[in-house]
């Protein structure tokens, strides 16, 4: 028999938690339930989990605290819970190492959606790093902040992306120097955004450009590659 | 008999009554006669009355010194015309009787005076002032030091002010003949002095320049007072008013820092109360929305979800107006043309249907501002998904000025009635055509959305376009 998915779910809230679990075992999770971060540690040590899913706000230990604690003990993946669209918790939880976070209150099926990219993601080795990961990159003069999502020019001016924007220089900067055909790069995409970015590479790629002053006939920084793919020639640095 | 004596005693009453509403009607007539002249400004008015107090006070001393002028002056001249008629009286006198025709034809006469010998007195057109005159002359007569014998056996004397003609005639002693002298003396003239309306000048421009400073340096504190409660009503965390300058200065303000403390406080623990009740709601909704996963009728699930997703993004919307209210977020340099092609490329992703209908009017300049990039982002996105939903576009202009931005969001939509303009920027009110759930937000955007750009040094307005839809115009420091 087809072993299951350990889950080991961290929420102080009874009844969230006993939903939380019967959800998840309904679509073929194996689900443990931790009220804080005691039991937390006493469920790690007795079992082997794939996922954790870790509310931000817990008594006592805060779940901070746990995360720094979990990342201390191996590369399991992490879904933070946060408060509502809290800016600063969701960039503290990034900067941890969370692997991804969902504002409460969250939907069932988007909290599956994300667990099943975040564990896809650790299978395929795609996009996992050791903890630089999170680090700020510097390609051509212009700095991109990954847990601030946030893209500054050569003179320190913020220019806003769109998600898709983002995600989208991220895997190029990944990847610089390296030539992705459309294929790959929509492969890459999709993995973690499946909604609003179904909009042809090009126009994302056009986009870019003109965000990073980057002339499209004679762009500088995004090459396109005859045959069909793009490449980022620059140099990355992580600062 | 009551009605006998009622007309008579009713018609004083009645007059009396007459007089009162005529004097009212004066009364009311002339103060908005003074109202209509005076200035508006606090400065300008109290100017004004300075001024005219002023004026009086300087016409006061002016009359006063004239007056003292004229008598001294008109002694002096009377002193002096009478020695000169003494003199040409004495040089005729001491002259043989046969050669006085020739002295009085060689004298030498200061101007305005002429002197003849006539047969008899001449000062027949002289009014009654002449006595004085008279008892004047003989005293100067009297004090001059010549031999008694040559003293005139008669005088007589006259003046006409009017014209300033005085005319003496004195009795040869030892003949029959008069001398007659005429003389016109021209009135003492104050103003003669030619330093005078330099001296005069001057002292009304300086006079008028201290008068403008002071009131200027005085009133300063109103303009102050008024500037800071207009700043208050935009952002309750305006700076503080200076608790200094004179007493009544200092009080006011301290008082005015006092309301202003007590209206924040206010406003902040309504946002406290309002964000914990959000901040509460999250767990029962999250659990809500567990639950209802295991609905088994998919049409009674899908409801469900919808409604607590409309809930959701009510206390969501709650949430963000506590938030933003609290201006947690640091000012960062941002590019504003970026940010705006970036919210219309986020709402048209998806959307092909408004593609042409969404997007700069004209091509936009790079603009860089200092703002709070996620709350400028959530405002500029509300305007913009507003004039989607409810203008079917939104066409965006972005124009730079020496101190600030201008944003405008127009779309071609039904726009909004007159009293609505306004309204809508009040927590919670909708207008009445969008309540309906596909539109309907929360009634919590454009709040939200203003008190970000006010908290950015900004302002949010709205009017109807012509002849249809309507313009969000959106102000931002540069």
């Amino acid at each position: 028999m087809e072993t299951l998915p350990h889950i080991l779910i961290v929420d102080d809230d009874r009844e969230i938690r006993d939903l939380l679990a019967r959800f998840l075992e309904r679509n073929r999770f194996r689900v443990t339930a931790a009220r804080d971060g005691r039991e937390a540690r006493r469920a790690w040590s007795a079992g082997h989990y794939q996922i954790v899913i870790l509310d931000l706000m817990l008594p006592g230990e805060s779940g901070l605290d746990v995360a720094r604690w979990l990342r201390s003990q191996g590369n399991v993946p992490i879904i933070m819970l946060t408060a509502m669209g809290d800016e600063t918790d969701r960039i503290i939880g990034l900067e941890l190492g969370a692997d991804d976070y969902l504002p409460k209150p969250f939907n069932p099926r988007e909290l599956l959606a994300r667990m099943r990219a975040v564990m896809r993601r650790t299978a395929e080795q795609i996009e996992r790093k050791p903890d630089g990961d999170r680090s700020v990159l510097r390609f051509a003069g212009w700095l991109l902040e990954p847990t601030r999502r946030r893209l500054l020019n050569p003179d320190g001016v913020e220019v806003p992306l769109t998600g898709g924007e983002y995600e989208l220089l991220v895997a190029l900067l990944d990847r610089a120097n390296k030539v992705l055909t459309r294929d790959m790069l929509l492969d890459l995409l999709r993995g973690r955004q499946a909604g609003p970015f179904d909009r042809a590479i090009d126009v994302a790629i056009s986009r870019l450009r003109r965000k990073l002053e980057d002339d499209g006939r004679n762009a500088q920084v995004i090459k396109t590659v005859r045959g069909g793919g793009y490449v980022l020639a620059a140099d990355v640095e992580r600062v | 008999m009551s009605n006998g004596s009622e007309p008579v005693a009713r018609r004083p009453v009645a007059d009396a009554t007459g007089w009162v509403a005529t004097l009212r009607t004066l009364g009311r007539l002339l103060r908005r006669g003074a109202s209509a002249l005076m200035p508006r400004s606090l400065a300008a008015r109290t100017a004004l009355v300075l001024l005219t107090g002023l004026g009086v006070v300087q016409a006061a001393g002016l009359a006063i010194h004239a007056l003292d002028r004229i008598s001294l002056d008109r002694a002096e001249q009377q002193r002096e015309t009478g020695m000169r008629v003494v003199a040409i009286y004495r040089s005729i006198v001491e002259t043989d009787p046969g050669q006085r025709d020739n002295e009085v034809a060689r004298m030498r006469l200061p101007s305005g005076f002429k002197v003849a010998l006539t047969p008899g007195p001449q000062t027949a057109d002289l009014d009654p002032e002449s006595l004085q005159m008279q008892h004047e002359m003989r005293t100067n007569l009297q004090m001059m030091p010549f031999p008694l014998h040559l003293h005139p056996s008669q005088v007589m004397a006259g003046a006409n002010r009017r014209q300033h003609r005085f005319e003496v005639s004195m009795h040869l002693p030892d003949e029959s003949r008069w001398v007659s002298i005429l003389f016109h003396v021209p009135p003492p003239n104050l103003f003669s002095s030619p330093t005078f309306p330099i001296a005069f000048t001057l002292m009304i421009v300086a006079t008028g320049i201290l008068t403008n400073w002071a009131v200027r340096r005085l009133t300063a504190p109103v303009r102050t007072l008024a500037a800071a409660a207009e700043a208050l009503g935009r952002d309750v965390n305006a700076s503080p008013l200076p608790e200094d300058g004179p007493l009544e200065v200092r009080t006011a303000a301290i008082a005015f820092n006092t309301m202003a403390t007590r209206i924040r406080r206010f406003v902040t623990d309504r946002t406290l109360l309002l964000t914990a009740i959000g901040h509460d709601l999250r767990t029962p909704i999250t659990r809500l929305k567990l639950r209802s996963e295991f609905i088994e009728d998919d049409e009674l699930r899908r409801k469900f979800t919808a409604d607590l997703d409309e809930l959701e993004a009510m206390v969501s919307a709650t949430l963000a107006f506590g938030r933003d209210s609290a201006n947690r977020e640091p000012l960062v340099p941002l590019d504003l043309t970026a940010l705006l092609s970036t919210i219309l490329d986020e709402a048209v992703d998806g959307r092909p249907d408004i593609t042409n209908q969404v997007g700069f009017a004209t091509e936009p300049p790079v603009v860089t501002i200092k703002a709070r990039s996620l709350a400028l982002k959530r405002a500029l996105a509300n305007l913009i998904g507003n004039a989607i939903v409810y203008g079917g576009g939104a066409m965006v202009t972005l124009k730079p000025a020496q101190d600030f931005v201008t944003v405008l969001i127009e779309d071609d939509g039904p726009g909004l009635a007159a009293g609505d303009l306004e309204r809508v920027f009040e927590p919670f009110v909708r207008v009445e055509a969008s309540r309906n759930r596909e539109t309907g937000g929360t009634g919590l955007g454009l709040a939200i959305a203003r008190n970000i750009i006010r908290g950015h040094g900004g302002d949010i307005t709205l009017a109807n376009r012509m002849p249809n839809g309507l313009r969000a115009t959106v102000t931002l420091l540069a």
